[in-house]
Parts: structure tokens; sequence; C-alpha cells
């Protein structure tokens, strides 16, 4: 690889936790992202973009001949409190960001165990928090993105404004995206007032969460099964009293399954008890009832293909989000099949034509 | 063979019309825009779908997708010719009660839905106040919203799976039960995108679990001032209500003239909130925003005592633009968004530009949200009228753009509000969203020149590159 540009060297640094590259760059502004997108496109060479290793695993990625840092894009350009949004940088920490928003009793609702994660990360990846069960995923919080595409335009897409439908939904588009359109580089989020109180109800099964009217989330773990409920005193109160279970204050999120390999099965939400059944005992894991996602960790990929017939025949999906380098030895990540691939490749190759950002990442060769 | 020929071998004599007046009953929807259609079609099944945008293919004509007619923003409206087509006859429905989502038929109207779920103990929260007529292929076409979305979001959030016809006439099936699909969310991208990426011809639609008690209560206020710091305040309170919308003064006495329901006439404005959730979590609730609004100078608060009062209060604001008849033959609705702290400043200037235009205006709206509804009431064959009316408007909307806000917050862009784009994006965002429909819809036969203003995609990036290089490089 010939030696970058003068502009683009003065942004090298490095990038403790990142995979190796040729370049490593930590833009300062989104010009810096479009212009090494840019001379990306032009040297057709791949760019991966780093935010904090939000299922850095996940997919296949090719060696970079970039990592793009987010790390320089962190900032909190406005938040609003009495209008629920915040418009904040993408390479920003989801901790920091949610333990700022408590100061003033107010959660993005991203992840709630998100480990060095960013914001970005989060939205590429379309990862979302327990919480979606009651206030749904990842992608009814952004409500307005600012996008650096694969050629280097700087788009946005949305609005400031918790309600909108001005124009075409480039926001929810990205989310899950794998930036395969373009490099996130921040968002405006749309808030949540979190009420006074809070507990964790430690149920016997699921079906005990029925008792009380659409709890915040139902985990079921290897320990146990918890009711996640928040509300007014009088609320929190009566509801703990109906599940009939051992009360913690607060919420006890549970961490993230242990193992070499991450994965994630989603089935029809019905099926999510079944799923469980269909874990060998040794994997680790966290089941979102109501929703049908399993969050799993395994030391290998045995069973995983049986479990991944199962899901697909029951029209879900199995999806490893984490791998050791080299560890899926020709495992799919994906499986399955997408539908209507052309049109998904046409977009792609609108915004991202010399397809430099996180090649390979997505399904079906995209 | 001519295309409205071969459209009659596809569906049959029955479903093709071409006489004037029936193309003249298609040639709007519930907007101002008038436009004039060729033929309307009505496909009993997907395959007809796929077979009328086959043969709209081959001759180049145009295809506009219709569902009840009740769209403000002209997306309905066939101001390019072509084929209407009207989904009512898909009206499937599949209620999946374990997994708590419907395969509904776009031609099903949305209240239909809703009472069918009830039956489960379920309900489809986007309530548009038009839900007595609108279909759900319309609510998917526009992202729908109504005053329910501020806790449970528009219609987009409660979208599983589409079943849609693209160009080519290819039938595909997006998203499912199962969360997270792999790969670009198109299904996102088509729910919102009115009619110009393809044909829904069927939606798996979330139902969420009907509310165990629910708390209706109408606090009336001495300024728009007070009603909507309650608003701010009763949020900064950790309570999202499932509803929370303003009457302003001249909208109640016209809706209590008509509907005789005792609501507080003397009051600057009404404020109507809703509460749902456990019995204790709504009284509790409710004894929150009672004394937010009266520490905020309410001059009464009102809780409905049974279902028959909730249902009246709730008929005063969904029925309020029909009692507007009283006052002139015809209105205009707008539908524009701002930042919630800035409700009352844009109230004050759409007033002041009603003033200075001499209109009738009233004000009801999703005040949770920030979504304002001006409607001005007026005689369309008062000469000079619809000038003052539309440049009214166009006002309106520019200063809500200026306070922050955004073109519009649920009715959408179609034709209305098309050229007003520009006023929100840059030529560079417009041409990212041309590039979205394009890579959707190359040929360009789905509802042609609607959303996005003309020259979108032609964007030149000459001047760009030079432009975007950042600080200090050297050139």
């Amino acid at each position: 690889m010939t030696a970058p540009p003068v502009h683009l060297a003065r942004l090298e640094t490095d990038v403790p936790g990142a995979p190796d590259a040729p370049l490593k760059l930590v833009p300062r502004n989104p010009q810096d992202v479009a212009s090494i997108l840019r001379h990306a496109s032009d040297k057709g060479l791949n760019v991966q973009v780093w935010g904090g290793g939000t299922r850095s695993g996940f997919g296949a990625p090719p060696e970079p001949d970039i990592v793009m840092s987010m790390q320089g894009l962190v900032e909190v350009e406005k938040w609003e409190p009495d209008d629920l949004t915040l418009v904040v940088g993408a390479g920003a920490s989801v901790e920091v960001i949610e333990l700022m928003l408590s100061e003033r009793n107010q959660t993005a609702v991203l992840p709630e165990v998100p480990g060095a994660s960013t914001i970005g990360g989060v939205i590429a990846t379309g990862a979302s928090g327990f919480r979606r069960t009651r206030l749904y995923g990842t992608r009814e919080r952004v409500l307005e993105a600012t996008v650096v595409t694969g050629d280097g335009r700087i788009i946005r897409g949305g609005g400031r404004v918790v309600k909108n439908v001005t124009g075409y939904d480039l926001p929810r588009l990205m989310v899950g995206a794998f930036g395969s359109l373009g490099v996130v580089v921040s968002v405006c989020l749309r808030l949540w007032p979190a009420p006074p109180d809070r507990a964790t109800v430690t149920v016997g099964t699921a079906d005990d969460a029925q008792r009380v009217a659409r709890p915040l989330a139902v985990l079921e773990d290897r320990e146990s099964t918890r009711v996640f409920i928040w509300g007014t005193t009088a609320d929190v109160a009566a509801k703990a009293a109906k599940l009939d279970g051992d009360v913690d204050e607060g919420h006890l999120w549970p961490s993230d399954p242990d193992g070499e390999f991450g994965w994630s099965l989603r089935v029809p939400p019905a099926l999510t008890a079944e799923a469980v059944g269909h874990l060998r005992d040794s994997w680790d894991f966290v089941a979102l009832h109501g929703v049908g996602e399993l969050r799993a960790a395994s030391e290998g990929l045995d069973g995983a293909s049986e479990l991944r017939g199962w899901a697909e025949a029951v029209g879900g999906h199995l999806v490893v989000t984490r791998a050791p380098v080299g560890g899926l030895d020709g495992f799919d990540p994906w499986g399955g099949s997408l539908p209507a691939i052309d049109v998904q490749r046409r977009l792609i190759a609108e915004f991202d034509p010399a397809r430099v950002i996180n090649p390979g990442r997505l399904p079906g060769g995209l | 063979m001519g295309y409205v020929d071969e459209l009659r071998q596809v569906l049959g004599e029955e479903n093709v019309l071409e006489e004037p007046l029936e193309l003249h009953i298609y040639a709007k929807d519930a907007s101002l825009i008038r436009g004039q259609a060729n033929a309307v079609a009505f496909p009993q099944n997907v395959e007809d779908v796929a077979g009328i945008v086959k043969i709209a293919e081959a001759h180049k004509v145009p295809i506009v997708a219709r569902g009840a007619g009740t769209g403000l923003a002209a997306g309905a409206s066939p101001t390019e010719g072509g084929i209407v087509v009207v989904t009512t006859a898909l009206k499937s429905m599949e209620i999946d009660v374990e997994n708590r989502t419907a395969w509904v038929g776009a031609g099903v109207i949305n209240l239909d839905l809703t009472k069918a779920a009830a039956q489960y103990g379920l309900q489809f929260a986007p309530d548009p106040s038009s839900q007595s007529a609108c279909t759900i292929g319309g609510n998917v076409a526009n992202n729908s919203g109504g005053p329910h979305c501020l806790a449970e979001g528009s219609t987009t959030s409660h979208v599983l799976g589409l079943e849609v016809v693209l160009a080519g006439g290819e039938v595909v099936v997006l998203g499912g039960q199962a969360p997270d699909p792999p790969g670009l969310d198109l299904k996102g991208l088509i729910v919102g995108s009115e009619g110009t990426m393809g044909i829904v011809t069927r939606a798996l639609v979330r139902l969420i679990p009907l509310d165990p008690d629910v708390r209706t209560m109408l606090m009336a206020f001495p300024s728009v001032e007070s009603s909507a710091t309650t608003v701010s305040q009763v949020i900064a309170a950790g309570v999202v209500p499932a509803a929370l919308e303003l009457m302003d003064k001249r909208m109640v006495e016209v809706v209590e003239n008509w509907l005789h329901a005792g609501l507080p006439t003397e009051a600057a404005a009404v404020l109507l909130a809703e509460v749902v959730g456990e019995t204790e979590g709504v009284e509790a609730e409710a004894g929150l925003i009672a004394d937010i609004a009266t520490s905020n100078g309410a001059t009464s608060v009102e809780v409905a005592e049974t279902e028959e009062h909730r249902a009246l209060l709730w008929k005063g604001r969904k029925s309020a633009f029909g009692a507007i008849a009283q006052l002139a033959p015809d209105y205009y609705l707008h539908d524009a968004v701002v930042p919630r702290t800035r409700l009352v400043e844009t109230m004050k200037a759409v007033y002041e530009i009603a003033d200075r235009y001499d209109l009738t205006m009233l004000n009801v709206f999703h005040a949770g949200d920030g979504n304002l509804h001006p409607l001005i009431a007026f005689d369309a064959s008062e000469p000079d009228i619809n000038q003052r009316v539309h440049d009214a408007g166009d006002e309106i909307v520019a200063v809500c753009l200026k306070n922050g806000g955004a073109l519009s917050g649920e009715h959408g862009i179609g034709l209305e509000k098309r050229d007003m784009m520009r006023d929100n994006f840059t030529d560079l965002d417009l041409d990212a969203q041309a590039r979205l429909k394009e890579a959707i819809d190359p040929g360009g036969v789905f509802n042609p020149n609607k959303v996005l203003p003309a020259g979108s995609r032609c964007f030149d990036f000459g001047g760009l590159r030079r432009q975007e290089l950042p600080e200090g490089v050297w050139v």
C-alpha cells in the first residue's frame, strides 16, 4: 500500500483494541470521514469502521486496509430534555451518554449492558436493549441521521422532532446496515423519561409475567427468570405484588452470555420458551420473552447448524455475533437467504459504489 | 391492445373502470389537489397487482396506489395520469394471538383491524383520526400516526413485515415475526414511501395487549402557555401518557356547539390526556397529571367516570374536523411538527399569520409530540380565497421549519409539500433520497413526481469536492 495523502496522514493515530491495519485513522469531523472514504473509494481500499467493537466479530470482515476509529466524533451537540431529543456524535460511548441522561431521569433506551459500545456501533449492528420488549428496538430511537456515504457525500435524513414523515426514512435504514450504505457520523435520538421507581422481580417461569400488563422486559438466563418493571411507586408496588416473586429494587440486568462464540437466535415471540429448550446445557444464554430473541454464547459451533435449521423452519434466523479469528471454519455467520437481494445490491451501489465500508459484513455477499 | 384492455383481461371486466364520471371520483384523495386517471383498477389479489405493474411498465404509464383516499397530501391524486390501483378488495386478515401479530390485507380498514383484534384482547396502536375509513395500506404508505403514537410510535414501529409488489411485478415478502431480520431494512424504507416504491398488498403488524385500565381526563386552562407547560412537566415527571391532545378556544367552541358534551368553552385551551396500564398505575398517574395541571392554573380537571363518558371526551377530539362544517363549507387541514418546547411561540406565530390573511383558523393537535394541525375554515367560492389559504399555509410551514421542526408529522409530503422539501433538505440530501427511490423503482413507474421535487437526482457534484475538503488541506 502506498503512503496516504498528507491530509490523511495527519489523522493517523494508534487505536487500541482495533484490528491491525496498514493505516489507522481518527477523523475529527464528518469532513475528515468524507476525505477518508473518498480516498478509499479512489484507491479501492477496505475501510473497517471501529467504534467500541460492538459485535466486531459479526459477519466475515476481510483484512482491512484502513481502520477508521470514530473516537473523535463524540460531541453532544444538543440535548433538549423537554423535547426528549439528543443530538450526539456516533463515536460517543453508550455508557457515558446513558449516564449523562440519567442525571435528568432520561434514557435513550440503548443496550443496558453496553460494554465499550458506541452509539454508531449499536446503530450499525442493529443491537437493541432488553427494554425492547416494551419500548421497542434501536430502530425506533433514531430520529435523524447524518451519514457519510462510501463515496464521501455527507447526507442527512429525518429530523430533530419525535414525530416526522418528511421524506424517505434514511435514519431507520441505517440501523443494522453495518455501514454498507455509509458511516453514521451523528444522530438525533428519541429519549424516554424514566419514571421514579423500578424493580426486578424473580418469578418461576416466563408465563408468570403475564400477570402484569406490558412489563419492560422478561428475561430468562441460567440463573432465573426476571421481570423488569418501572413506573410510579404505586404502580411498581402493585405490579410486584401481582408477580408474587422475590423483589429487588432497581434493574438487575443480566450480563452478556459468556463464551468464545456469541450468537443470536431470532424466532417468532411465542417460540421463545421452545427455543430455550433447544439449547445445550453448556451454552450460556439470555432469552427475551415476548420478543423472540435469545442471546447465547458457546465454546464452539457444534449443534449450531441443527439449531439454525429449526430456527429457519419456523421463520427465524441464527446469526453469529462474535467469533474468534478463523473460528467460523466455513460456518456462514448469517445463514438463510435475503429477499429482494437485487434491490439491496442496487441500494448499496448508489451509496457505496466501490464497496469500501465494512465489505463482507452483511449476508448474501453484500 | 391498449393497456386498459390488457387490464380487463387480467382483472376481469368488472374490476376496471374508465368512464369519465368514474375517473372523476378517483381523480383526487382528501386533499385539495385533483389529478386525472386514465383507468381505475381493483385488484382482487396479489397476482392481480403484479399483473397491473407489468402492464403499466410495458406501456410506461404511472401507477398510483390508493386505499380509502383519506390522504391529505395528494399522495393518491393521479396528477401524472395513468392507473389508479385501488386496494380496498385486499381484505384478508389472519390474527396470530400467540405471537401478537396479524397479516392484514392492504384494504382492511384500520378500525376493523382494531375491532377484530379486540376480541383477542389485542389492539393495533396507530389510530389516525380517519381510522373508521382509512386502510392499513394507506397507513403503511404514509407511516400514519394518531393520538396514541405519542407513547407507541407511528405505523413504522408496528409493521414487522410486508408483502410488496416491486418493479417488474416481483412479489417479495420482507421481514417477519422473528425480530431483526438480516440485511437492509427494506420494509422500513417502504413504510412511509407514499406508494413511490411499490404496492403493499399485505402487512404483518404488531398487536399490543389491550390496556387493563385507562383514565381519560379533560383539563381547562386559562392560556395556551399553561397547558403547554403542563404537558412538559408531565413528561418531565416520567409519565408518557398514551395521548396528550390540545384544542384551542375556537375549536372547543365549535365542537361544543355541535356535540354538546359539556366542554369548557370559556377556557383558552383544553387538554385531553389519557393514561393506560394497571389500575394502581393509572390512578397514580392521573393524580399526578391533575396536580401538575392545577399547579399551572387549570380551571377544571374532569376525569371520565364511565366508558360512555370517555367515549364522549374522545368524540370531541376525533370528530373535531366534522364540526367545522358549521363555520364554512371547506377546510384546509395542515400538518407540521415542531420541537415541543417551541409549541407556544409557534402557535402565536400561526395565529398571527391567520389574522394577517384574514382567515378563520382553529387548532387541535397532538401536544405531546409537537405535531400541529392548524385548520383553516373557508368558503372556496369566495374570490381569491384559495390563494390566501395557500399562501398562509406556506407561511405556517415556514415558521415550523424556522422553529426547528419538520414539514410533516403524519400526513406525508405527497404533492402538497413536495416543493417545500428543498426548504427542509440540502440538494445532496434530496439526491440521496432520489437514489433510494431509483434503486427500488428504476423505471419510475410508482407514483412518479411525488415526495421529491423535480431535479432531485440531478445534483451536480462539481463543486462538492473542493467545498468538503477538511480545513487546512494543502491543495
